[in-house]
């Protein structure tokens, strides 16, 4: 089934609409929101710089989604270790603040009614389990595998540790696929799917004082690395990119000062993946009781998988619809 | 975060030796260019314009670009292949998804569900490695397929897709802890990288003979590009080096029965694979050569097959050199900047005394 909303094959128009945005968007594709220490070190002080710069521009609801769902694709929110992402948004959301479940909420308007919308931001995800004597990580999923494969997303790909010192690349380790010849593996062996217990992410460290020395240790968030990806008509690919595109269109509606009806309170919730859904129940015994409960959701297309599709133009009408319904209309 | 990051990069790139830096300087474009078996054009553009400026170049028939250098017999020639794994479209079905035949082997589950680019004569198409559809939890995937975010095969054509456009995915060269990097395709961009800088630091007055350094094309398909250059060499050359990968077991998941070559311990004579054995009176010649240059150097077993196997049938000896890579044709292949550095030395090592 495709995606609802991208029947219309025009794949350049988007970057006739804006092409400023096209050059900032094809940096910022190219590179995780919190760049890897590589070869590219200059590039990402100019996406850095960039995207800095760029909200001082005027913005049509349309490319400000755009912009953010980018943004926050390439990020990463293990549940329960969402620290990061909040801080992002609340230098994006105008007047938020982090409450104690580590929620992110803004509060606009006054009055009744008191309505809630709300996007989770988090993400079923890993963190360092053990670190090897030879300087190989191991993990412990957090959250449960929506799928039976979800795990494979990790096997022979680029990751990103989020240490103390800052975000370290690795990969998960994959065997070679010359030394599977004539052995078990090889084909026509049997096949079970890569989990979690067979991850073993190198960082290129060879011992696990160097490990260590990178600003690694146990519990630090690891991810596959983001890397969003645009194709076809203004289609967006990436992990959890639903979620991240929903949380963009919610951001952007509150970006617009919507003249809102009564009170709407706008939260970014974390820890909805794990266990009791903490973040928005907390969230309503805070700073409820709410006359109306709305939690948005975009569809996507292959779910769940480190291509999941959305499209930005739903993204777009998802971020109107909610202007519309803060403003009571 | 980010600027924790880039005092982190600064910190590792601190450590960096000049002629590290320098082998990074050549991989990383080499890297981060896209050249399926038979459509290898963008690479070997880029290792012309990486070459010496004295190196006359010439393109074969086949597509294999030379360097000669020196003069007189007996005739050496290194090969390291310009060509990388990946697919070609075999079809376009109606609702716009492309069709693939793979070029190479490889796990086809390391690409299932990731970023594609389709290589067309117009640029790029960005597109996605199809998720498969059912709840199948076998490692395997089915056959994969790309959507390139159309609903019809016209507007897939309208995009310049056609039947032969090749198709991989998005890629980065990324610098690891310490001297490692990661990429695709590092098989054999780092051959191909240790080619330019053994001609860049080459002594071409010490040379005794006639040295070619060919970079070979459709080496994951069968050594097509090298059976062209050894026919057309026919009996003339003595010797072979075929500069390719050394698949290490320096793994956690892999078997130490052999492949044993530890990542950051030198370049390695690769000595028994699956298409050639090294005489070993030749082995131990490369190894006196390494010793007197002081080159770091192992010895080792591997599998796979080289480009200078198929110059054996016109009697020229195949003597193998590689370094260790791991988790070879996957996304995430590693190495050791030093065994770059080493390879390199050894061949220009290799042409100036042997």
């Amino acid at each position: 089934m495709k995606l609802e909303g991208a029947l219309n094959p025009h794949p350049r128009g988007w970057a006739r609409r804006d092409a400023t945005l096209q050059r900032v968007l094809a940096r910022v594709l190219q590179h995780s929101a919190v760049p890897s220490p590589r070869f590219g070190v200059g590039t990402a002080t100019a996406v850095t710089l960039l995207l800095s710069v760029y909200p001082a521009v005027r913005l049509s609801t349309q490319t400000s989604v755009d912009r953010l769902a980018v943004r926050l694709a390439g990020m990463t929110a293990v549940t329960g270790l969402e620290q990061a992402m909040a801080d992002t948004l609340l230098t994006l959301v105008p007047g938020s603040a982090r409450d104690r479940a580590g929620n992110v909420t803004v509060s606009l308007g006054k009055g009744t009614p008191k309505r809630l919308v709300a996007c989770a931001l988090d993400e079923v995800g890993y963190v360092v389990g053990n670190i090897t004597p030879d300087g190989y990580l191991t993990l412990r999923r957090v959250g449960a595998p929506p799928t039976a494969l979800f795990d494979q997303q990790l096997e022979g790909q680029r990751v990103m540790v989020f240490g103390a010192r800052g975000a370290v690349p690795g990969v998960g380790a994959v065997k070679s696929t010359h030394l599977t010849r004539g052995r078990a593996g090889g084909p026509g062996t049997p096949d079970p799917a890569f989990t979690v217990d067979n991850a073993y992410v190198d960082v290129g460290a060879t011992s696990a004082t160097e490990a260590r020395a990178l600003g690694i240790d146990v519990l630090d968030p690891v991810a596959a690395a983001k890397r969003p990806h645009v194709y076809g008509d203004r289609l967006l690919a990436a992990p959890v990119v639903g979620r991240r595109a929903t949380c963009a269109a919610l951001a952007a509606a509150v970006q617009a000062k919507p003249n809102v009806k009564g009170t709407v309170v706008a939260a970014f919730t974390v820890r909805s993946l794990y266990a009791t859904k903490a973040g928005f129940q907390s969230l309503v015994k805070l700073q409820g009781p709410f006359a109306e409960v709305k939690e948005p959701s975009l569809t996507a297309r292959y779910a769940d998988t480190p291509v999941e599709t959305v499209a930005l133009k739903d993204a777009d009408a998802l971020a109107q619809r909610l202007i519309a319904w803060m403003e009571g209309r | 975060m980010i600027g924790a990051a880039l005092l982190l990069a600064a910190a590792v790139w601190a450590q960096d030796t000049s002629r590290v830096a320098e082998a990074q300087s050549v991989l990383a474009p080499l890297v981060e260019t896209y050249g399926v078996s038979g459509a290898e054009g963008p690479v070997r553009e880029t290792v012309k314009r990486m070459l010496p400026a004295w190196a006359q170049t010439e393109t074969d028939t086949a597509g294999n670009l030379w360097v000669r250098v020196g003069k007189g017999d007996p005739l050496v020639v290194f090969v390291a292949h310009l060509d990388e794994i990946g697919f070609t479209v075999t079809g376009i079905r109606d609702d716009g998804s492309l069709e693939l035949r793979t070029r190479g082997g490889f796990f086809g589950s390391l690409w299932e569900a990731q970023p594609a680019l389709v290589h067309t004569e117009r640029g790029d198409v960005a597109g996605v490695f199809m998720p498969r559809d059912s709840g199948v939890t076998r490692h395997t995937p089915p056959p994969l397929r790309v959507d390139v975010g159309t609903t019809s095969r016209a507007a897939t054509m309208a995009l310049g897709v056609s039947p032969g456009s090749t198709i991989t995915m998005p890629k980065r060269y990324v610098r690891l802890a310490g001297t490692r990097a990661t990429g695709r395709s590092f098989d054999d961009r780092v051959g191909s990288t240790a080619q330019i800088l053994a001609l860049r630091h080459l002594d071409r007055a010490a040379l005794k003979h006639q040295v070619i350094f060919i970079w070979s094309t459709r080496e994951e398909i069968g050594l097509e590009g090298a059976q062209a250059a050894a026919a057309a060499l026919g009996t003339t050359a003595r010797r072979v080096h075929a500069i390719d990968t050394f698949v290490s077991a320096d793994s956690p998941l892999e078997l130490a029965n052999f492949a044993v070559a530890p990542l950051g311990q030198g370049a390695v004579a690769r000595s028994l694979d699956n298409s050639s054995i090294t005489p070993p009176a030749y082995v131990d010649s490369l190894v006196q050569v390494a010793r007197a240059r002081r080159v770091s150097l192992q010895v080792g077993t591997t599998n796979g097959g080289n480009d200078g196997s198929v110059f054996t049938p016109f009697g020229v000896v195949d003597v193998a050199i590689g370094w260790p890579l791991r988790y070879s044709h996957s996304p995430a292949e590693v190495v050791d900047l030093r065994d770059v550095v080493s390879l390199a030395d050894i061949i220009q090592a290799v042409a100036e005394t042997w």
